[in-house]
Order: C-alpha cells, then sequence, then structure tokens
C-alpha cells in the first residue's frame, strides 16, 4: 500500500515534494522536508489526504522530517490536520538512518507476545492523545519557560556516587555494548549496535513507558509522558521526560556529558555516563528539575529554564 | 459475533477470579449470554468460587485434544439464566495449550455467547500469553497497592504490544482508608498506570463471606460490592460511560506548568 514514490532520493533536491505519505503496517507514515515552506507541507499532506477522505480516519500517524528540524510553527498546523482528518500523532522524529541502529521498529505483522514491547506500540494505545490538548499554550510555555534566577547550588546531593554499581550493571562502553540488560525482558530485545558514533536526530517518544519496556536511542530522547517504574531510557545523548520519571534513565552512554531533564525527576536510578546516582528517600519537589554530572558525581538541582554551564555544549 | 474480554492483573491474589466471577453473573442479569473461561490450567479456582466445581466433568483441556465438543464442557449456572463456564484442567499445566488453540476455543465460544469473560493466571508466562491469544479487550484488575500497580503497568505494556486494548477495575479500595491519606485513591492509580477506569470496587467483608460460599457477591445480593460490579458490567455493555478518562499527558503537563484551567 504504498501510496506515494518512495524513491526519493533519486530525485533532484530542489524538486522533492514538501511532504511524502505512506501507508506502513504501522500506519500513516508522513515524510516531511524540513526546508520546505510550513504551507506547502501542509498543503501536500492535505492533498494526498483528500484524495482518500476518511481512509485513513483514525490512524496512528507517524512524521519523520527529513533534513534538519520541523520548519517553526509546523507542528501546531500538523496538529490542526490531524484534527480535521480524524488521525492520532504518535511519532515526530527523523528519518531514520540507514544503518537505524537505535531506532528500532518491530516487524509488521508480529503483533504476538513475541513481539518487542516497544515503546511505540504501547504508544499506540495510549490515551494521551496530540491532538485533545492545549497544545499550543502548553508548548509555547515550555519553551519560553520563565528564566528565574539560577540558582547555582545544587540543592539535592543525596545523589550518591556508586562507581561500583556502574561497573557492575550499568553498560557505559561504547564501543564494547554489554547487554545486561536484555535478559530482563519477556521478549527478546532487537540487536542494539552501538558501533559507530554518529548520532542519528532526537528520538520522540510518547508515552507512558512502562514497566519492563527498555527504550533505547543513539542520540538525544524526549519522552512525552511518564517514564514508569520498572522501565528505563537509554540515550548516548541527552534525556527530557515531558512527565514523571520514575523508573531508570541512563544519559550520555559512551560520554563524560549529559543531561536528565524531568518535569518530576522521582527515578529509580539515574546514570550519566559512567556516573550512577540513586535516588534520595525525602520527596522529590513538584518542579522540574536537571540532573548533570559533575567531575564529583551527580548533581540534582532545580531546572530555571536555563541550561547550568557547559552542558550546552553537550546538545 | 459476541466480545472476549480477558480479566489480568500480573499479581496474584488481587481479585482477578472474584471479578470474572461476578461480572459474569452481573452481565448474565442484563440478559447477556455469558461464559467464563478459567485460563489458570493446573490451578483452577473459578469453579469454586462459582460454586460449579463439583459439576465438572470435561474442560478446556480435554476440548483441546479432541475429547469432546466445547459445547459438552460448557457448565451451566442453573442460578442464572445465560451464564455457562468452561473449567480448566487440574492435572495439566499450562503448555498443555497453545495461544492458538486458546484462539480457537475463543472463537468458537463468541460464534455462541454475547460474552467470552477469560480468568488469566497470575504472571506473564505461557498461561498469561495464552489468556490474552483469543481477547478483544482486556480488563486490568489492580488493588491500590503499589506492588500491585507495578505488575499492572508491566501487564499492560505486554497487552499494548500485543494490541488488545485494555481498561482498569480498581479492588479493595477503602474510603476510610483513602480518606485518612493510608491508601491511594482510584485517582492516584489511574493517573499512574494512563487507563480509563471502569469502576472502582470497596473492600467488603461481604465478597470474601459469599466468595467462600461457591455464590458469586452478584447473585448472593445487595453489597456495596456487588453494585459497583453491576455498574461495571452496565459499562462493559456499553450502557453507561467510563468512570473516568485517564488523565491526559498534556493536561497533566499544564498542571505542573501551573497553565491548567481545570484543576485536578
Amino acid at each position: 500500500m504504498d501510496l506515494a514514490n518512495a524513491a526519493v532520493a533519486e530525485l533532484p533536491e530542489d524538486t522533492r515534494p514538501a511532504a511524502l505519505l505512506r501507508g506502513t503496517a504501522r500506519g500513516l507514515e508522513v515524510v516531511v522536508h524540513a526546508r520546505a515552506e510550513v504551507t506547502a507541507i501542509i498543503d501536500a499532506i492535505t492533498k494526498r489526504l483528500d484524495e482518500a477522505p476518511g481512509f485513513f480516519k483514525g490512524s496512528d500517524v507517524r512524521i519523520r522530517v527529513e533534513d534538519g528540524p520541523l520548519p517553526a510553527g509546523s507542528l501546531r498546523r500538523l496538529d490542526e490536520l490531524a484534527e480535521k482528518f480524524e488521525l492520532r500523532i504518535v511519532e515526530v522524529g527523523a528519518v531514520p538512518s540507514k544503518a537505524p541502529a537505535l531506532a528500532v521498529v518491530p516487524a509488521p505483522g508480529t503483533l504476538d507476545l513475541e513481539a518487542i514491547p516497544q515503546p511505540n506500540l504501547a504508544a499506540g494505545s495510549v490515551p494521551s492523545k496530540l491532538e485533545d490538548v492545549p497544545t499550543g499554550a502548553v508548548r509555547a510555555a515550555v519553551v519560553d519557560a520563565p528564566a528565574a534566577e539560577p540558582s547555582d547550588a545544587p540543592i539535592a546531593l543525596a545523589a550518591e556516587e556508586l562507581e561500583e554499581l556502574a561497573a557492575e550493571h550499568a553498560p557505559v562502553s561504547f564501543e564494547e555494548p554489554t547487554q545486561t540488560s536484555v535478559p530482563l525482558q519477556l521478549a527478546a530485545t532487537p540487536e542494539i549496535e552501538l558501533a559507530t558514533r554518529t548520532t542519528t536526530g532526537p528520538r520522540f517518544v510518547v508515552g507512558p513507558v512502562r514497566s519492563g519496556v527498555i527504550l533505547e536511542h543513539e542520540g538525544h530522547l524526549v519522552v512525552f509522558g511518564d517514564v514508569n517504574p520498572g522501565a528505563e531510557v537509554r540515550a548516548t545523548g541527552n534525556i527530557i521526560v515531558l512527565g514523571r520519571l520514575r523508573g531508570t534513565a541512563h544519559a550520555g552512554i559512551g560520554q563524560d556529558v549529559g543531561f536528565i531533564l524531568g518535569l518530576r525527576l522521582e527515578p529509580q536510578q539515574l546514570r550519566i555516563g559512567r556516573k550512577v546516582a540513586r535516588s534520595g528517600d525525602g520527596d522529590a519537589p513538584n518542579d522540574a528539575e536537571i540532573a548533570f554530572s559533575t567531575g564529583d558525581g551527580i548533581v540534582v538541582e532545580r531546572y530555571s529554564g536555563k541550561l547550568p554551564r557547559n552542558l550546552a555544549t553537550s546538545i | 459475533m459476541g466480545r472476549a474480554i480477558v480479566i489480568t492483573s500480573g499479581k496474584g491474589g488481587v481479585g482477578k477470579t472474584t471479578t470474572t466471577a461476578n461480572l459474569g453473573a452481573a452481565l448474565a442479569a442484563l440478559g447477556h449470554s455469558v461464559v467464563l473461561v478459567d485460563a489458570d490450567i493446573g490451578l483452577r479456582n473459578l469453579d469454586v468460587v462459582m460454586g460449579l466445581e463439583n459439576r465438572i466433568v470435561y474442560h478446556s483441556v480435554d476440548v483441546v485434544r479432541g475429547k469432546c465438543s466445547v459445547q459438552k464442557a460448557l457448565i451451566k449456572d442453573r442460578r442464572m439464566e445465560n451464564l455457562w463456564l468452561l473449567p480448566a484442567s487440574q492435572t495439566d499445566d499450562k503448555d498443555a495449550m497453545s495461544p492458538d488453540d486458546m484462539r480457537a476455543l475463543v472463537l468458537e465460544l463468541k460464534a455462541t455467547h454475547d460474552f467470552v469473560i477469560i480468568d488469566c493466571p497470575a504472571g506473564i508466562e505461557q498461561g498469561f500469553k495464552n489468556a490474552i491469544a483469543g481477547a478483544d479487550e482486556a480488563v486490568v484488575v489492580a488493588t491500590p497497592e503499589v506492588s500491585s500497580i507495578r505488575d499492572a503497568d508491566r501487564v499492560v505494556g505486554l497487552l499494548a504490544a500485543a494490541e488488545v486494548p485494555a481498561r482498569l477495575v480498581v479492588n479493595r479500595i477503602s474510603a476510610n482508608l483513602v480518606k485518612r491519606g493510608d491508601m491511594l485513591s482510584q485517582v492516584d492509580v489511574i493517573e499512574i498506570l494512563a487507563l480509563d477506569l471502569l469502576g472502582a470496587i470497596p473492600l467488603d467483608d461481604q465478597v470474601i463471606a459469599t466468595t467462600n460460599k461457591g455464590v458469586p457477591a452478584v447473585i448472593e445480593g445487595k453489597s456495596l460490592a456487588a453494585k459497583e460490579f453491576i455498574r461495571i458490567a452496565r459499562r462493559l455493555a456499553g450502557l453507561e460511560a467510563d468512570e473516568a478518562k485517564a488523565v491526559g499527558f498534556f493536561t497533566r503537563i499544564g498542571r505542573a506548568l501551573g497553565l491548567s484551567a481545570t484543576p485536578a
């Protein structure tokens, strides 16, 4: 059911369409050309959808962006479009590179339990839809979070460094990926290759990421929703959880810098590079917090709308 | 064609079997024809809770092995008009059946009944895989305890991977304990599990008493729990809207940022 010409690469660049639609086993996939005009993108999608009105109604949509980030303002327009055609946007991300090392998707047709309990699939059933949302306001607010006074003093040093634990449990080596985490899963995890340092674009996942799920990405990882206890999110870049982080997060795998940002940090464990910290016993404040590693260990402080010094380079 | 609903939880002892028996009886009382399937091969309980233990001649493993037809293995509950039980074998184990066997069995039952309610065993191994194989939807039972919620979360993930939509029943809620702040409320539970809530069953001594007598609370009468089971059955049958929608992610973000117009 390939609705569009998939051989994009063979076309000269400037004639590439602003947006392509294709049907996949998991629903509709929209490939958006990031350098195109917002209106051109919206028009292209609308045109294709109008050709078969109602056909994709209720489908899950995955948006893949080519050649960079989405043009400003297009996400809101895509949301409106999704609402109009009764589609459900479940994922927004970069076009997977030729060797989609970590952004693995389950093979089509494997719907039984042998299939990987992939967070993508989990997301598919999740009621948090992009469209039932005061999104505009919220997104704007996320971006323009008030730049309060940066609190330089680390406020939560309850986190203790456990280098030994790190050596034992955390597969931190870039060249020799261990798979200690795999046996925890009911089904086999896809082969994970951490062979190259070239990162793919950020990966966006709609949560909740549930217990037993291990979500990995080479690059930055953004979760819209909670990461529940028993779940693990792992990335070679930074991790941002727009929800409660209550499982385990490992950022900066194979590197020394990286941060983990959550609207509420109540993790079982935080790992950044080779450093490990476990949660303190007290209640987490009801604020967004950011965890990053210093020479001495992992520091958690209130997120004031600014990245702590030196972290900007990790983006 | 009927609907197959699996009652599952991950953790044991949270009330799957009691919920199965009561929802089955309540749906039958609403006039639907209902068959209860015990998927807990080797540790069957549903027959005991239903008080039909001494009428078992054939069971589901006999059906799978071709010893008898499905219809022959069904036990009719004489107290109700439209209620049947397909018991499990007590002498085999979970490997006696495959997910495909279960799928075929459920499909056959769906052809003749409005509801096929499957009582899932605890755990996430073979028995669980069998139980959810033929299900169109799932009811996840959780008690307001951290361990139960943790397991339920895992199970919801597995159900999602198997593309079985799930709704939640919170069992054994004590209004007094919740009020005193000593127990999680159903709102806390759905906020963690992000599932739509079918209903919350109050902690009720009468359920324990009637369950031990082999009479589901719904058949026995007017306890608070029985009333809630009937309400949940009406929701399953589509006669009422769900108790509560899962708390939307963006609502929560908005709340976290202090933007929400409607407080929780």
